[in-house]
């Protein structure tokens, strides 16, 4: 277990299905051949197949005795979707064959393939909501666990989970033990990669780029043991924000708020039928666990309190007036780190990311050429 | 012997295979081992590689289909020019296995070819697969790949680009596709150094010159390594201990999913052989093997290792329903009286919380498991071997 741990809330009543996330992920992380057809972020809709293809059915994760479980890799073109690009240079270039954009490959399946089907009958009481997704940073990471090459390691300082690509030799048992799926397979490199949590921007104190970029403002990031952040708030002190899945024994470390603020049904006339919800509750005890029951009593109680007195704590914390507040990264922190451990702060690359913990031998060529793993700079 | 065939008859264990004790090879004197004429002449041994099965991996597919694994018979040759040493491996595969560079969950076909380090004296030697602590292991690996897109070709993930990002156009983004395809590198080869479990760490610094290549040939591979008889890893000479293994990628083979070979003897032809090391790796196991399994359970080791295939799974501690294959008598002894010398980290560090494998003692692994110094050399001797009988069938 790492000394601190960096979180992320995601408020689902606030998000709006937009993708401004994923691409913010998107466009910052495919920097590498072999990662296009990773979504590091994701948004979903939920009910839905997901990404992967049902993912929650894929296997991994621990069972009740701590015992990692068997589970399957997804296949990149049924499960994930290859990622197709269209004709444009030639239609750009004025080539006689292509007067109409055609994409390089027929696609049959992608993200957000099955977008917005949602569950129900239209229109009595269909619903949907958005998930957002990215790797969890587990505390007890299945990723991790079933790597047998020590690649995967949790960072010290803020417990972001990252691959050591020279240890990685591509055997993927890691993405058979992460039950969320969140960790991908680079087939041109052979070797696993997977969200990163910005870690880069972090040290900068600077918020991971999906939730800086968050349209609908559902995104607090901040240490778990922050008592002033409003991850932590959310988390601990009003407990309204629930792990997805923590029945699967990794004790992730991105929260949500779940969704309570779905529409009444309607009956058979076609009327409103009063106090009804279309969002069934065991849907939402799948998700975040029987705490759900409470959360969403304290998140009604704490409307209810708002709307009386006009005072409600929680309600500031939700509505995310200040990006400053939002994200509390404390920027001296990771100085402090990085000259404990003789480490260039600046670095854009975490050395330990790219050159290997335990390649001290020298027998290792490290990113910048020339320096050795370990400090440099 | 006639008396171990009958028991190991009646331990309803294949008898060939038990009896048949790894053969010697002789690396005959050549001009030239680069010169592929050589294999013309050279005289191909039988080596068993049997399918590891210690640890169980987490992969719900891979286990399916590797569940009644077989051990696979490989075809090894070798010659030496006094400078380097080749070997050839040919082992049957129905199915040709490339892994390709547009797919998630496709693994190739491979091969790789183990060196001691230290190969004065046979025992204790490496633990086969990882070596053990000072006891390194070189690994040189060949896996069928696909073609890598990889601008400076130096397996240097770091410098891996996106063409979108390049912020070079037109006629640069020309030029560098050009000389991509001229550095595109097609060869999966990588040489490892290993001190035991979790230390495997490739050799990037070209300090190994060698050369791998896999060919395919209708039902099966070729597979090549030639590799100097010393550099700063290893001094071969003599009796060299070596060890294969083979992935079958239609099983989802990688890693620990694959079938081993024990410690082969090879000859250098014209240098003097290491007579203890020829006859470590080429006898049988003294012991009674009946003996020995009476003996393996009054002491309880089924209570922890999966002993015969048929036994139930419980992964408490290490399979050992293959042991017999690929675990020279020398290591299963060092296992049975010194359990920390070689500690095997299950699949799963967290798993089986009340029963872990090992503990974490100064840094070191010590095996949760008793050690049994207290018996004597002979009922030692017996559950040597009788876990010698312990093996797959071969296909
Ligand atoms: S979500 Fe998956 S990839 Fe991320 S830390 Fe947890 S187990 Fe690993
Ligand atoms: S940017 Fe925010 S609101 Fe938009 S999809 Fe992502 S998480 Fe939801």
């Amino acid at each position: 277990m790492s000394k601190r741990q960096l979180a992320m809330v995601m408020d689902l009543n606030k998000c709006i299905g937009c993708q401004t996330c994923t691409v913010a992920c998107k466009t910052q992380w495919t920097n590498r051949n072999g990662r296009e057809y990773m979504y590091w972020n994701n948004v979903e809709t939920y009910p839905g197949t997901g990404y992967p293809k049902n993912w929650m059915e894929l296997g991994g994760g621990f069972d009740a005795a701590g015992d990692l479980q068997p589970g399957v890799i997804p296949n990149l073109e049924a499960d994930y979707g290859v990622p197709w690009d269209y004709n444009y240079e030639s239609l750009m270039g004025g080539q006689a064959d292509s007067h109409t954009f055609h994409p390089h490959v027929s696609p049959t399946w992608g993200p957000n393939w099955d977008e917005d089907e949602g569950a129900g009958m239209f229109p009595q009481d269909n619903y949907f909501f958005y998930l957002p997704r990215i790797c969890n940073h587990c505390t007890n990471p299945g990723c991790l666990s079933a790597c047998p090459r020590d690649a995967i390691f949790k960072r010290e300082e803020d417990g972001v989970v990252l691959v050591d690509l020279d240890r990685c030799q591509g055997y993927r048992y890691c993405i058979a033990g992460c039950p969320y799926k969140k960790i991908y397979f680079n087939p041109k490199i052979s070797k696993s990669e997977k969200c990163i949590l910005c870690f880069p921007r972090v040290e900068q104190g600077l918020p991971p780029a999906c939730a800086q970029q968050c349209v609908g403002r559902i995104r607090f990031v901040g240490f778990l043991d922050d008592e002033e952040s409003q991850v932590y708030k959310l988390v601990h002190k009003y407990k309204v924000a629930l792990g997805l899945r923590s029945d699967y024994g990794t004790q992730p470390n991105v929260y949500y708020i779940p969704p309570t603020e779905s529409p009444a049904k309607f009956d058979a006339e076609g009327k409103i039928i009063e106090g009804s919800t279309r969002l069934p509750i065991e849907e939402l005890e799948k998700l975040f666990g029987p705490e759900v029951h409470g959360a969403i009593k304290t998140l009604k109680a704490e409307m209810q309190k708002r709307k009386e007195t006009g005072v409600s704590e929680l309600m500031d914390l939700l509505i995310a007036y200040q990006h400053s507040d939002m994200f509390r990264l404390d920027n001296n922190y990771y100085q402090q780190v990085a000259k404990e451990n003789k480490r260039n702060p600046l670095a854009p690359v975490d050395t330990r990311y790219i050159a290997g913990k335990f390649t001290t031998k020298g027998h290792t060529q490290t990113l910048f050429g020339g320096h050795t793993a370990g400090g440099h700079h | 012997m006639k008396k171990l065939l009958t028991s190991i008859l009646a331990l309803g264990v294949c008898a060939s295979a038990a009896l048949a004790a790894e053969p010697l090879i002789t690396a005959a004197k050549v001009a030239n081992v680069n010169d592929a004429t050589v294999w013309e002449k050279a005289k191909f041994e039988t080596v068993t590689l049997y399918p590891q099965t210690a640890i169980e991996f987490n992969d719900k597919k891979a286990n399916e289909l590797t569940a009644k694994a077989k051990a696979k018979k490989a075809q090894v040759a070798a010659v030496h020019d006094g400078k380097n040493i080749a070997l050839m491996v040919k082992w049957a595969d129905k199915t040709k296995d490339v892994q390709g560079i547009k797919c998630s969950d496709t693994y190739s076909d491979g091969f790789a070819v183990q060196f001691a380090a230290a190969t004065k004296k046979p025992q204790p030697l490496p633990y086969i697969g990882m070596g053990s602590e000072g006891r390194p292991v070189i690994v040189h690996l060949q896996k069928a790949t696909a073609k890598v897109y990889e601008p400076n070709g130096n397996k240097d993930v770091g410098m891996q680009i996106n063409r979108q990002q390049t912020g070079v156009f037109g006629k640069e983004l020309a030029d560098f596709d050009a000389k991509v395809a001229a550095l595109a590198n097609t060869d999966f080869e990588r040489v490892f150094v290993a001190e035991g479990f979790r230390s495997l760490t490739e050799i990037k610094d070209k300090s190994v010159q060698s050369s791998a290549a896999m060919t395919y040939v209708p039902g099966g591979w070729n597979g090549s390594l030639v590799r100097p008889l010393k550099d700063q890893y290893v001094n071969l000479n003599g009796t060299v201990p070596v060890s294969i293994a083979v992935w079958d990628g239609t099983n989802m083979g990688r890693n620990g999913l694959k079938n081993l070979s024990s410690w082969v003897a090879i000859n250098l032809e014209g240098q003097k052989p290491n007579a203890a090391m020829v006859a470590e790796l080429t006898t049988d196991a003294k012991g009674d093997a009946a003996k020995g399994k009476e003996a393996a359970m009054t002491n309880g080791c089924n209570g922890c290792h999966q002993l015969e295939a048929t036994d139930a799974k419980s992964f408490m501690g290490p399979a050992l329903h293959n042991a017999g294959g690929y675990s020279t008598a020398a290591y299963l002894r060092e296992s049975i009286l010194k359990p920390s010398a070689v500690v095997v980290p299950g699949y799963n560090r967290n798993a089986h919380a009340n029963t872990p494998w090992y503990n974490i003692e100064k840094g070191k692994r010590v095996s949760t498991m008793t050690d049994f110094s207290f018996l004597d050399k002979e009922t030692v001797d017996n559950i040597v071997a009788y876990l010698k009988t312990l093996k797959a069938e071969a296909e």
